[in-house]
């Protein structure tokens, strides 16, 4: 018997007529809601983030450059204070 | 739990309806989930209770395969073949929870564990239906290794083709190949081994 000729002999055909088990009615239930709320989830998303490519746009680049430039604005305004406050006590 | 009464048939899902079902189930279509959960459940789980002979530890993996296919459902490659995949799933779950040290098998070879968890014994009904060569097939696989029993499931039970069955186990097909050769002789003498049912009332009598 070569490798594909599948279960051709008794024991595996014995084999094959094993009865097959389930989880309970309930069990099966479920874990089949579970798996629907999850796929339509990713769905939802997926179908979000085709809808909007402008958004995964401002989300990769222009919302970090705006955070970046508010942080930079930021510290040249403290260095400034300190600067003015450091000359006006001299 | 239920048992089903009838016979599994074994119906190797048709190649362009599994195509088809692949592609529905990427785009997130909960109608193609359906189909497939309707016609791998018993399977995935038939083999996950026979492989781990723990019921519980079964049904968790068999959430966990299900989670799993769902999660990788937006990436499955067309041509992804279903059941080979849940197979190989579910058997890597069950060998990474047995590494881990979370299986504690019964060493008993009875296979109590695959009857209803309502009714710990099985009824003379269920008895019956089983009948005498199945319950003998079911104890001598239930006493051989589990390298053993999974080539012989997949294969034997699942219906999978040696070359499926030996990418869901990892191994060469040659490899395959013998693993299966050496567990169909020893399941043939295992069977041999196990008393008919008859054998034991006799026993009991005298």
């Amino acid at each position: 018997m070569s490798v594909d000729d599948g279960p051709s002999n008794d024991t595996l055909a014995a084999l094959a007529s094993l009865t097959t088990c389930d989880v309970s009615r309930r069990h099966a239930r479920r874990l089949r809601s579970r798996c629907h709320a999850l796929l339509q989830r990713q769905a939802t998303a997926n179908r979000s983030a085709a809808a909007m490519p402008h958004g995964s746009a401002f989300r990769r680049m222009f919302a970090p450059a705006l955070g970046a430039a508010w942080c930079v604005a930021y510290l040249l305004e403290i260095v400034r204070r300190a600067a003015a406050a450091f000359v006006g006590t001299e | 739990v239920s048992r089903l009464t009838g016979w599994r048939v074994m119906t190797p899902m048709d190649r362009d309806c599994e195509r088809l079902l692949v592609g529905r189930l990427r785009a997130g279509d909960t109608g193609a989930f359906d189909d497939v959960y309707q016609e791998y459940r018993p399977r995935v789980f038939g083999f996950l209770l026979r492989l781990s002979r723990n019921r519980t530890l079964a049904e968790d993996l068999l959430d966990e395969t299900w989670l799993r296919l769902v999660r990788h459902a937006p990436r499955l490659t067309p041509d992804t073949r279903i059941g080979p995949w849940l197979f190989t799933v579910a058997r890597n779950l069950y060998w990474s929870a047995r590494r881990d040290s979370l299986v504690e098998e019964t060493s008993a070879p009875e296979l109590l564990t695959l009857w209803p968890a309502s009714a710990p014994w099985p009824s003379p009904f269920d008895l019956a239906a089983a009948g005498e060569l199945e319950r003998r097939v079911e104890v001598a696989l239930s006493t051989l290794s589990r390298q053993y029993r999974e080539v012989l499931l997949l294969v034997g039970h699942e219906g999978l083709t040696p070359r499926e069955a030996a990418l869901v186990c990892g191994i060469s097909s040659e490899a395959l190949r013998q693993r299966l050769s050496r567990a169909r002789a020893l399941l043939a003498a295992r069977v041999r081994q196990t008393p008919a049912i008859a054998e034991l009332k006799k026993g009991y009598a005298t």
